[in-house]
């Protein structure tokens, strides 16, 4: 009679320790989801002229996302496809952007891969996936040359005549198959 | 006067006019509407949960997530809603949510904190006890070069009061032990 007196409240113990941690990684896939969710019919209600994303299929960690080259930019009239993936613990830690669109930019490299602080350590659980695509396509016209992943391109900025012409060569090579 | 169950079924019953319709009160996080709503002194709004989890992922930069100011648990004041203080969804209590800091009215004249513990009995027997310690002290020149006792109704008569009241108590607690020892 004792034991199980004694028993019951270690069992209730363990058990409601237990259950916070593993519903932890649920809750937490259940908060990103839900923001995610917000930001898509914030998206869709109000989207931005030149930015667009969109879920991959029906993963809501996967989407789809364009730019439009800034006007006024060597990168103008050029619509540039991006992948976004969401870890599930989004939004308190950043999604992986990468151009799937090649892209000659001092900060892109030649995979795609995007050398931006905010996607990194000045992530901030307030920037969403549209003050993200905004940002890379202020980026676009306003190179960081400081500190390049692309050095040729970073080279080559300067002279803005010469790089709008390896831009849009490549462009037509890689988008358009010319 | 309207019970506390009362008025929280009127809360429930009127409808919220501009609740989201405006992004004011929405979590700077989450973006929905804070529930269990802190804001860091930088005056950010979140959910406490939110803002939580937040510096529970980064825990060697604290900032706050709109501003990049300096930002702690120990910073943030809840917000207390109508109705809302006692919070009832026991998933959100993982980490409790810091308490708001609440200074005391000033209080006057009366001694709420003086008292053995019961209070009725005490205070019955300190009314009978003021009369012969105003007697004792007057037998043993206490009130010697004192000036004139205050008149009745001001605080400092009161005061007065109250500390021939102790006094009488110091002196009937030497006379008890004097009996004893
Ligand atoms: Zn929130
Ligand atoms: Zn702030």
């Amino acid at each position: 009679m004792m034991a199980s007196q004694n028993m019951d409240p270690a069992v209730a113990e363990i058990s409601s320790k237990g259950i916070p941690n593993l519903n932890n990684g649920t809750k937490e896939t259940h908060s990103a989801t839900k923001r995610l969710q917000k930001e898509l019919s914030t998206l869709m209600m109000c989207g931005d002229k030149g930015i667009s994303a969109f879920p991959e299929g029906d993963n809501l960690f996967r989407w789809k996302a364009t730019i439009q080259g800034p006007s006024g930019t060597v990168y103008e009239g050029l619509l540039y496809k991006l992948v976004m993936e969401f870890p599930s613990s989004y939004p308190y830690t950043a999604p992986t952007v990468k151009f799937e669109t090649p892209c000659y930019h001092p900060n892109v490299d030649q995979h795609g891969n995007i050398c931006l602080d905010i996607l990194k350590e000045k992530w901030s659980a307030m920037y969403d996936v549209k003050t993200l695509l905004l940002s890379l396509q202020s980026l676009l016209g306003d190179p960081n040359i400081e500190s390049p992943l692309n050095i040729h391109a970073a080279e080559l900025w300067d002279s803005q005549v010469l790089y709008k012409k390896i831009v849009r060569e490549k462009y037509n090579k890689d988008v358009l198959g010319k | 006067m309207a019970t506390a169950a009362d008025s929280q079924d009127g809360e429930e019953a009127t409808p919220s006019p501009n609740s989201s319709e405006n992004g004011t009160f929405e979590c700077n996080i989450c973006l929905d509407t804070a529930r269990d709503a802190v804001v860091s002194m930088c005056g950010h709004l979140f959910c406490w949960p939110c803002l939580h989890q937040w510096l529970e992922t980064r825990p060697t930069r604290q900032v706050c997530p709109v501003c990049k100011a300096g930002i702690s648990k120990e910073k943030v004041v809840p917000l207390y809603g109508r109705g809302s203080t006692n919070q009832q969804d026991p998933r959100d209590k993982v980490p409790p949510r810091p308490a708001g800091q609440r200074s005391e009215p000033e209080n006057n004249t009366n001694f709420p904190g003086f008292g053995f513990g019961g209070d009725g009995g005490l205070h019955f027997s300190f009314g009978i006890g003021a009369f012969p310690f105003t007697f004792f002290a007057s037998t043993l020149n206490l009130n010697d070069g004192r000036p004139q006792p205050p008149s009745a109704g001001t605080p400092q008569y009161a005061e007065e009061q109250f500390l021939s009241k102790v006094f009488l108590w110091v002196a009937v607690l030497f006379i008890f032990w004097l009996l004893i020892a």
